[in-house]
């Protein structure tokens, strides 16, 4: 019997699909992120004081996990089964250049905290694990550009740990507060156990993501 | 007074990114953090650097903010009464 694919989210400034099912819109850039906010989710205001590769992240999971039904918990419930490994080229240089801004003229040298808290990379799967309740592994690899082999084997790695039952895994990328790129799964430990298949899986969301 | 109020709000909303949320949804006596408009940490160090950047109000001890940032009456209050600009 041949095996079911992996579920996934494709995003990007003008296209957005749930498992190749594309979601209708009418913004684009920046602004479709805040449409998607506002139409699929719209009850977690802190999503507006986010940077373009957090609320890409955010969106792209929020759309996934309705679509998978994952564990998602919230009061006083916490679950560290959950890990979040994403990947991106960028890294958190936008947020960089935003904060820069605030610090360029000494003249009017203002540095703005809620800029700063962004220019790490890796705040976005905090956002995200933050909005699940996940107490998992969270991390965040740098890569030039999206590349199924190594993103299989580092999400192959991440099972090592016998906690993890399962990793919202895949690639947000922004370059430009109007310009991103994300693709998201969630990955079983089965998933990971065959790499190739998984590698496989992740190479047709490359695909689908670079043709949009 | 008024005047003023309304400033603050509006510049709280926007250098805050409080986007749902409109002036006269700010009560003027009602807390600023924790219950009211929910605000956290990072949101009380951008009122700092609202008031220095605003209003030249430098505040030598951050901790004071707790005080000050209490409602958005009190935090006028503190403005009318130490502002350099």
């Amino acid at each position: 019997m041949e095996r079911r694919g992996l579920d996934y989210v494709v995003l990007n400034q003008g296209y957005v699909s749930v498992n190749g099912r594309v979601i209708e819109h009418e913004a684009t850039g920046n602004a479709l992120l805040t449409e998607l906010y506002r139409n699929h989710i719209a009850d977690w205001p802190k999503f507006f004081k986010m940077d373009t590769l957090s609320k890409a992240g955010f969106v792209a999971s929020e759309l996934l996990l309705k679509e998978t039904g994952e564990r998602r918990l919230d009061g006083e419930e916490f679950t560290s089964g959950c890990a979040i490994v994403l990947f991106g080229a960028t890294a958190s240089l936008c947020a960089d250049r935003n904060y820069q801004e605030t610090i360029r003229d000494k003249d009017n040298y203002y540095p703005s905290p809620a800029l700063f808290v962004y220019t790490l990379p890796n705040i976005v799967t905090g956002e995200i694990a933050i909005r699940n309740h996940w107490r998992g592994e969270t991390s965040f690899y740098v890569l030039e550009a999206p590349d199924a082999v190594q993103m299989a084997f580092h999400l192959a790695c991440a099972f090592q740990n016998k906690t993890t039952e399962s990793i919202l895994a895949g690639w947000v990328d922004s370059s430009r507060n109007d310009d991103f790129q994300a693709f998201m799964t969630v990955i079983r430990r089965e998933d990971a156990a065959d790499t190739d298949w998984l590698a496989g899986q992740l190479k047709q969301m490359i695909n689908i993501l670079n043709n949009k | 007074m008024e005047e003023m109020i309304l400033k603050l709000k509006q510049e709280i909303i926007e250098v805050l990114n409080l986007e749902d949320i409109k002036p006269e949804d700010i009560d003027n006596d009602a807390p600023l953090f924790g219950e009211g408009l929910g605000l956290d940490s990072i949101d009380a160090l951008e009122l700092i650097v609202l008031m220095e950047k605003n209003y030249g109000i430098k505040l030598q001890d951050p901790a004071k903010g707790k005080e000050i940032f209490k409602s958005i009456n009190v935090m006028a209050d503190y403005i009318q009464k130490n502002r350099t600009r």
